[in-house]
């Protein structure tokens, strides 16, 4: 089969070198000088443009075909360097998939080689702000008038203020230690609770780009959750994950 | 790969996880692809659902226009 029937489209997933060997059945590999596209072939029932309108409003569809993504690019990761492309590039011809990788090759090429042997680890903090500020130890005093009230009011508010700055503090030095083992690193927005779901404040989510079996930054992350531990602060490795953080061009980044 | 003491990665691919990689980064394709997340406001309308933040949808949308 040469291209595909007008029922279905192809997927792609990320690139690799050309001479990579993936080894996988439902993948292809569209070659075009020295970088291949990873693609497979997805039905238009589900990926056309107005059934995939429709399949984005339903969260159990894209979170399980979000995951397929990761998990094609783990398995591609764990064999061969690969660019990770943004979920639901979808192609009608496999010639548009060779004309994407004649004309991007140079950026592609770049990507290509910034990842190549290394590993993307993700870094999150959280931070339990009761325990953090039962930590600082200033207990406020308790009102006894209505003056003392309004004294008390603003104490809070100040303090609430001290306590975000000073959990942005521990953020930004964190993240600092951290790029220290990194080749490359970035904090990204923190996400807010009604998106992480947890009880703690996320207050660092950050993403590094290490040598694949330099446990260095594992072992920092490690320190600074042993530090913070007791002030309710708690740090959280995941990874190795395929590169997705550091293949845009980086003036975009 | 590296052997980290850490949990299983299918695991951890929460998904929280999935926003921060799949859908929020990766090489963006754009011009003649029939369909891109990057280039097609439909992905907000999804992620509306997914995320159920106002917040992080401004950022996602402004991203997008920038």
């Amino acid at each position: 089969m040469i291209a595909a029937p007008e029922t279905t489209a192809w997927y792609v997933y990320g690139v690799v070198d050309a001479s990579a060997k993936i080894g996988a059945d439902q993948l292809r590999l569209i070659g075009e000088g020295p970088l291949a596209a990873v693609v497979s072939e997805v039905p238009l029932s589900e990926f056309g443009e107005e059934e995939l309108a429709q399949r984005l409003n339903d969260r159990a569809w894209l979170e399980e075909h979000a995951r397929a993504h990761e998990d094609v690019l783990q398995r591609l990761a764990a064999v061969a360097a690969v660019v990770p492309f943004r979920f639901g590039a979808i192609y009608r011809e496999l010639d548009d998939v060779s004309v994407l990788l004649r004309e991007r090759r140079g950026e592609l090429s770049a990507a290509l080689e910034r990842v190549r042997g290394r590993i993307e680890l993700g870094v999150k903090a959280w931070a339990d702000r009761d325990r953090f500020e039962a930590a600082l130890g200033d207990a406020l005093p308790e009102p006894s008038s209505g003056r003392a009230y309004l004294e008390r009011r603003r104490t809070e508010h100040e303090r609430a203020g001290r306590v975000g700055a000073q959990l942005g503090d521990i953020a930004r030095d964190a993240h600092a230690r951290l790029l220290r083992h990194a080749v490359e690193g970035v904090a990204n927005r923190p996400h807010p609770r009604e998106l992480t779901g947890r009880d703690e404040a996320m207050i660092l989510n950050g993403a590094y780009l290490v040598a694949d079996g330099d446990e260095a930054l594992a072992g920092e992350a490690a320190a600074l959750d042993a530090e913070h531990g007791a002030r309710g602060i708690a740090f959280e490795v995941t990874g190795p994950w395929p590169p997705h953080n550091f293949v845009e061009p980086r003036d975009e980044v | 790969m590296s052997n980290f003491a850490q949990p299983p990665l299918e695991e951890q691919v929460t998904l929280l996880e999935l926003v921060d990689r799949v859908l929020n980064k990766g090489v963006v394709l754009t011009g003649d692809i029939m369909l891109s997340v990057a280039d097609v406001d439909l992905v907000y309308v999804g992620l509306r659902v997914l995320l159920a933040s106002v917040g992080t949808l401004d950022r996602l949308q402004s991203e997008a226009t920038a």
